[in-house]
């Protein structure tokens, strides 16, 4: 079956006790696609996912998967749609293998692919370990593995790089870009922008159980601020009078002793070049926030995931 | 293809549909990889081992207990004694070893997400997990029989066993009244394997789902101590585990196996019912395991003691049905079937038509009026006329328990000493210097 849209939500809501966690949601995804759901701690991301995987029944609204209509959401986790939700959990006593051959029986077969999805976890040496000593990431990349038995159509990932090291978060990305050349639609949730930049068709940003933005990720970048910056200078009262002959740029002084400055690449260029010129030496300067994360917070309120600190010179001029 | 990624296969065939029996297999397969259940089953297997060496290395025997008489002279008592013991929580405690961790584990360990998100219906995942826990609880007791049987007849041997009608039991009837007197205890055990998924589904605690069950059945069992009304004693749960008395007394009688049935139906159908209902609702919106929570406790602990109160006032207000009349009629009737035993035993054959038994009952705390109760003041004056034993007459001093069960001892001088010389020259007990035997409630 060919379907267009994997995932069609309408006007979802979800209450628990006097917590509106999900509040009348609209949230649609091209089939093929990788679609990232971004929002800080209760937006209603995770909610969302589990009522897309059937652990939760919503109190309102419509939701298809993969073309159909689920009309009996929290019976049972529909065809076609693997992932996890939080961190993915095991039963400690038994092995890897055992574990995902129990997953197996319980989707009624895949009991063949098992040695393929460890081989692409990388998780094929500790498969006869027990699951009780794993790592948070052994167990995240080994949620990916059982996620994977189902040769599944939409994949849900719920924060899939936490708990992982750099290089297990670049596999776990690079699996999901492999996968969804593969065709498969991938809803991957985060609360760091920059994590989902680069595999993200397009995003969904998520606050108090709304989206209050939605579109591809072409488009959010067209639409976000320009990044900010730390600057530190030996005359920060004459760096900010310097600042104001120039339209696109954004200098404020932080009470923490020092000056944010928001400016596209450009831009950015010739205020450094201009410092240098009036004699004021550049002390320090880094990404605060990419354009992304500046849109983030923006859109949530809330402050994003910072930029890592140990981003490269030439990694600060491309912000954006 | 991007660094680090693996080639990854995507079917595009749609999943054979996973059913009940898929998730028996995988509860099964954790039962078997868990200490715990390993732990039991292991107990059940060794310790009527032990018990059978322990109890037959000591001078003196569990004599108020029903069979407690025999474990040194018959192998075939050890079943029975270790059958009256696991009734009052043992079996209650075994079925809620898997039974009250099944669903809660899935909180404790935050599994839940990973079972419920594979292809099978809540529906499918609550049947399979109840009939998971159920054939535990029927492996268990059935292990428990077995070992016990073979625990009995290798440590003390295949004697013949005087039954409760006082009857003599050989090896097949023996053999035959184990196999029943089990099976029917399953039935009460399978009920309370079903009220403990039901603590196991709504208190998602492992710790309140195991300890739920048993105690439950020890408070049912106080209640049943407290009193003899027949009302509230066929209502509690932990009654069917007596059933199996109603195979042993002459004439046998199948009202108490009925009522066990029937009520064993209504507690097992009932918890599965609340149960089923609590887990389809349920929003699993979180991980780990239920919280303890003083609040839920405190009214948990209230509603218990009211409905214990209740229930504690029903029976004491209750008429009981333990009178000299029952008691006079279930003494004739086994005292009869002993003395021929006795006679057999000393080589000579008797019509139990021809023995006549004349008892007289009553409790020695009675001045006037009628004595009724369970009590261990009873005392019944018997007169026995017939062939072989004319113009016997003893007094036997009984203790009746409130589930109608009693053990009597008559004085050795009046009925002759504890143990006899059978005609080949060997030692047995004489079953005529104490008997144990039950009344069937009306």
């Amino acid at each position: 079956m060919t379907v267009d849209l994997a995932l069609g939500v309408r006007n979802l809501q979800k209450v628990f006790g006097d917590v509106r966690a999900i509040d009348g949601l609209d949230v649609d995804v091209a089939a093929g696609k990788v679609h990232g759901l971004v929002g800080p701690n209760g937006a209603g991301k995770t909610t969302l996912l589990r009522i897309l995987f059937g652990l939760v029944a919503p109190d309102a609204g419509r939701l298809t998967l993969l073309g159909r209509e689920i009309d009996d959401v929290g019976e049972r986790s529909a065809d076609g749609v693997g992932g996890f939700v939080e961190e993915p959990r095991f039963y400690p006593y038994l092995t890897a293998r055992r574990n995902l051959e129990l997953m197996a029986d319980l989707d009624g077969g895949g009991e063949a692919r098992i040695d393929e999805v460890l081989g692409t976890v990388r998780l094929e040496d500790r498969a006869d370990r027990k699951v009780g000593g794993f790592s948070s990431g052994m167990r995240q990349r080994l949620g990916l593995a059982a996620s994977l038995l189902r040769a599944p159509r939409l994949l849900l990932l719920d924060e899939p790089t936490v708990g992982l090291d750099p290089t297990g978060a670049r596999d776990m990305l690079a699996i999901v870009e492999t996968l969804a050349s593969d065709g498969v639609t991938v809803i991957v949730s985060s609360h760091n922008m920059s994590e989902l930049e680069g595999v993200c068709d397009g995003v969904t940003v998520m606050r108090e159980g709304r989206a209050v933005w939605h579109g591809s990720m072409a488009r959010l970048r067209e639409e976000s601020p320009a990044p900010a910056h730390r600057l530190e200078t030996s005359d920060d009262v004459h760096a900010t009078e310097l600042a104001k002959n120039d339209g696109g740029l954004e200098v404020v002084a932080d009470p923490g002793g020092w000056l944010t400055v928001s400016a596209d690449r450009d831009v950015l260029d010739d205020y450094v070049v201009a410092l240098g010129t009036a004699g004021i030496a550049i002390r320090r300067l880094e990404l605060l926030m990419t354009a992304l994360e500046s849109m983030f917070f923006s859109l949530t309120g809330e402050p994003a995931e910072p930029a890592p600190a140990s981003r490269k010179p030439d990694e600060i001029s491309a912000g954006r | 293809m991007t660094v680090g990624a693996a080639p990854v296969t995507v079917a595009d065939a749609p999943r054979d549909r996973a059913g009940v029996g898929a998730v028996y297999r995988v509860e099964i397969a954790k039962i078997r990889a868990q200490l715990l259940p390993r732990a039991a089953a292991v107990i059940c297997l060794l310790a009527p081992f032990a018990f059978a060496i322990f109890i037959n290395t000591q001078s003196s025997v569990p004599a108020d207990w029903l069979f407690g008489r025999w474990v040194q002279s018959s192998g075939f008592a050890t079943p029975f004694v270790l059958l009256g013991f696991a009734g009052i929580a043992g079996f209650p405690l075994i079925a809620s070893v898997v039974a009250g961790d099944i669903f809660a584990s899935e909180d404790r360990q935050s599994t839940w997400k990973t079972v419920l998100t594979r292809s099978c219906s809540r529906g499918q995942i609550f049947v399979g997990k109840t009939l998971a826990a159920m054939t535990f609880s029927v492996v268990m007791v059935a292990l428990l029989g077995l070992s016990s049987t073979i625990a009995g007849m290798l440590v003390v041997g295949r004697q013949p066993l005087v039954g409760l009608s006082g009857e003599l039991l050989d090896q097949t009837r023996a053999i035959t009244l184990i196999v029943a007197s089990y099976g029917l205890a399953l039935v009460p055990t399978l009920a309370f394997t079903c009220l403990a998924i039901l603590f196991s589904v709504t208190t998602r605690n492992s710790m309140a789902g195991v300890i739920g069950a048993p105690v439950v059945a020890l408070l049912m069992v106080g209640l049943s101590l407290m009193g003899s009304g027949v009302v509230v004693r066929s209502i509690l749960l932990t009654s069917p585990f007596d059933a199996w008395h109603g195979l042993q007394i002459s004439p046998v009688t199948s009202k108490a196996i009925w009522i066990g049935l029937l009520v064993s139906l209504a507690y097992g159908a009932l918890s599965l019912i609340v149960a089923w209902r609590s887990f389809r609702r349920r929003d699993f919106a979180g991980d780990g395991q239920a919280p303890f929570r003083w609040s839920t406790f405190g009214r948990a602990v209230v509603a218990t003691v009211v409905l214990v109160g209740i229930l504690l006032v029903g029976t004491l207000l209750s008429e009981t049905w333990i009178t000299s009349t029952h008691l006079e009629a279930s003494v004739s009737q086994t005292l009869g079937n002993l003395i021929v035993v006795q006679q057999q035993i000393l080589g000579r054959e008797l019509d139990p038509a021809a023995v006549k038994v004349y008892p007289y009952c009553k409790r020695e705390s009675v001045i006037s009026g009628v004595s009724s109760g369970p009590a261990d003041d009873w005392t019944c004056q018997v007169f026995v006329d017939g062939p072989h034993v004319s113009r016997l007459a003893a007094d036997y001093s009984i203790a009746v328990r409130p589930d109608g069960c009693y053990t009597a001892d008559a004085p050795a001088a009046l009925v002759g000493p504890l143990h006899m010389k059978t005609p080949d020259g060997g030692t047995t007990i004489n079953p005529l210097s104490a008997f144990d035997s039950c009344m069937i409630a009306p």
